[in-house]
């Protein structure tokens, strides 16, 4: 592999590496709210510190970027980042966790900002390195979810962490080439110059529409594995279907249209497929993929189309790429933060209503006075060892009677208890998607506004 | 104007019409009323069935009653049932809802008081019995209270204790 190549390859691994960063996390939640033993909105802030810190540090991080040259920041930045992912794999406590993501946030800013800069001397085409830049990073966010899962499953959530160690070491390894030529020669990539004003009604769309799919990612994510029961692994194929899908929407490049058109038609898929999660009829995991293949599709085309009128024209790129990263992520991190306390207190009252819907079906059943009284009690039991969550309900019905008619009766009131609980928890997110809909679809306006970019 | 440019409307229409495609077939499907069942309020009345024996006249007995209390307390008839299943389950509910032994026991009782009124207003307790048993259960302890809400045909078991020689004529009334 040239070495030019091989630079290309690294330089798009390093800025998927870090913005899948922004959204890997988010199956091991679950895990890491148990093992740390934290509360919900506690858990939260490990996705939230690392989007908070990348919006603040990515346009500053440019600037230094910019001043001790590209190649040495990228460096740095992987080194910082590599340093920090095992600072978390290594926590111990919330605190620790939350603290190593800042700082694996800020060495990620400052690496993801100097990529921009380096790659269009790699590919030979500013806009080329601008397509590049954009792809790897919303492949790198929209494969995060399902990544994190399977490592999850199969080693630990830790491990997601320790595992980017060496993967960012590797990827840095080309780019010391450029930062020793950089030591040798006293050059940087560029000479310091104006940098402009930023496209703010791209940047403000990037926001919304990035609240918009965290709402996406997060919350299916929540709903499968503690809602639905399924496990992190099963979670993490089911959420494939958006990375999967936005691959093909990465596909239909500037040939579909303006990027203005491409950005408004992303945006709408993507509030329609947040639309269809706030209707899910039925907790089927089927029922979830059409959804998910519109909002991967639309993430692929909002995101690119926006990234690019963010960035034409306007120099120099590592600065304005900056204001994209800082804009994405901050539109991820208020999207976090406005949602959480939404379903966690629509979960609670789900949950509370699922289990006295339950427990009506239960004492208006057939079912002998005396067996009703046990099942609410085992049912009490079951509800008071789950923390708040949406329970499985199963084992409250074990030992099934030996009486063959109360066997059947008590079968048939697992089955509807269950229903209540499932519709329970997929009713409970539903506000939130329906707000991430509405925030995917008031993103139409910025795009609207944007004049430079013809329909 | 270029082919690309040509192709935005075509696009940004396509993505409308698979967005609202997909919204109007899950809410055709029935995904704006996937929620939990409600339960009923307890403070309404709940319509007693024809008892078919003892047991089932005891179970209307226990519902009415726990719908009285329930009411009382303003929680649903279902939390109240499963509270009421052990001393752990009720300290639980007491500490959550921040009642007391004597609140608790009051909602009790007026539950009982609503459970014989519900009787009589269906036709399946005489009003020469509900006035003794009426009498009885405003002074029985609160534990005995919630034995009796918990599996009413022991209140029928005990009627002899509670009504002495009423307890004859209850028989006869009975279905």
């Amino acid at each position: 592999m040239s070495s030019q190549r091989s630079r290309l390859v690294s330089l798009a691994v390093a800025v998927g590496l870090v913005l899948a960063d922004s959204s890997i996390v988010v199956l091991a939640l679950p895990e890491i709210y148990r093992d740390l033993d934290t509360s919900v909105a506690g858990v939260t802030w490990v996705l939230v510190s690392f989007n908070l810190v990348m919006a603040l540090a990515a346009v500053p991080a440019a600037h230094l970027a910019r001043r001790i040259g590209p190649g040495r920041a990228a460096a740095v930045g992987l080194a910082v980042f590599a340093g920090a992912g095992l600072a978390c794999g290594l926590a111990s406590e919330l605190s620790t966790l939350i603290a190593a993501r800042c700082v694996q946030a800020l060495g990620g800013a400052l690496a993801v900002t100097a990529a921009l800069e380096l790659l269009p001397a790699t590919v030979g085409s500013e806009r080329r390195a601008v397509a590049i830049w954009a792809t790897a990073g919303a492949t790198g966010a929209a494969l995060g979810p399902a990544l994190g899962g399977l490592m999850t499953e199969l080693v630990s959530w830790q491990s997601i962490f320790l595992i980017q160690a060496p993967l960012a070491i590797a990827a840095g390894v080309p780019i010391l080439a450029v930062a020793r030529h950089e030591a040798a020669t006293g050059i940087v990539a560029a000479e310091l110059r104006s940098t402009g004003r930023p496209h703010l009604l791209a940047n403000l769309a990037l926001a919304m529409v990035s609240a918009a799919i965290a709402a996406a990612l997060f919350l299916l994510v929540l709903l499968l594995i503690e809602g639905w029961r399924l496990t992190p692994i099963g979670a993490a194929i089911v959420v494939s279907a958006m990375p999967l899908a936005a691959l093909f929407g990465a596909r239909l490049g500037p040939g579909m249209g303006s990027a203005r058109a491409r950005a408004a038609a992303g945006a709408i898929l993507v509030s329609g497929g947040l639309g269809g999660l706030a209707l899910l009829p039925k907790a089927e995991v089927v029922l979830t993929l059409p959804p998910q293949l519109l909002v991967g599709v639309g993430l692929a085309l909002v995101l690119s189309a926006l990234t690019e009128t963010a960035l034409a024209g306007r120099a120099p790129q590592a600065i304005h790429g900056g204001w994209t990263i800082s804009a994405r992520h901050a539109g991820v991190a208020i999207g976090l933060l406005a949602l959480t306390p939404l379903f966690t207190a629509d979960i609670a009252q789900q949950r509370n209503d699922a289990i006295d819907a339950g427990t009506a079906v239960v004492l208006d059943s057939k079912v002998s006075p005396l067996l009703k009284l046990e099942l609410s009690q085992r049912i009490d039991d079951r509800l008071a060892g789950e923390r708040g969550r949406v329970p499985t309900i199963g084992s409250a019905f074990e030992p099934l009677p030996e009486d063959p008619e109360d066997r059947a009766e008590v079968l048939v009131l697992r089955e509807e208890l269950q229903d209540q609980l499932d519709r329970a928890a997929t009713h409970a997110f539903s506000p939130s998607f329906g707000l991430g809909a509405l925030i995917g679809l008031l993103a139409l306006v910025p795009i609207g506004l944007a004049r430079r970019v013809e329909l | 104007m270029s082919r690309a440019t040509n192709r935005g409307p075509l696009l940004i229409g396509v993505a409308i019409a698979i967005s609202l495609a997909l919204v109007g077939i899950y809410l055709a499907a029935g995904g704006a009323s996937y929620a939990p069942a409600k339960v009923q309020d307890p403070c309404e009345e709940r319509p007693w069935r024809d008892p078919e024996g003892l047991d089932e006249l005891a179970e209307q007995f226990s519902f009415s009653a726990l719908d009285g209390a329930a009411c009382e307390l303003g929680v649903s008839r279902e939390t109240l049932a499963r509270a009421l299943a052990t001393p752990e389950s009720r300290e639980r509910f007491t500490q959550r809802y921040e009642i007391d032994d004597a609140e608790l026991a009051r909602a009790i009782r007026a539950g009982l008081l609503r459970a014989v009124d519900d009787a009589e207003r269906a036709g399946v307790l005489s009003p020469f019995l509900a006035t003794p048993l009426r009498s009885t259960l405003r002074e029985i302890p609160v534990d005995q209270a919630i034995e009796l809400i918990q599996d009413a045909s022991t209140l029928l078991d005990n009627l002899e204790t509670f009504l002495g020689p009423a307890q004859g004529l209850l028989e006869q009334i009975l279905p």
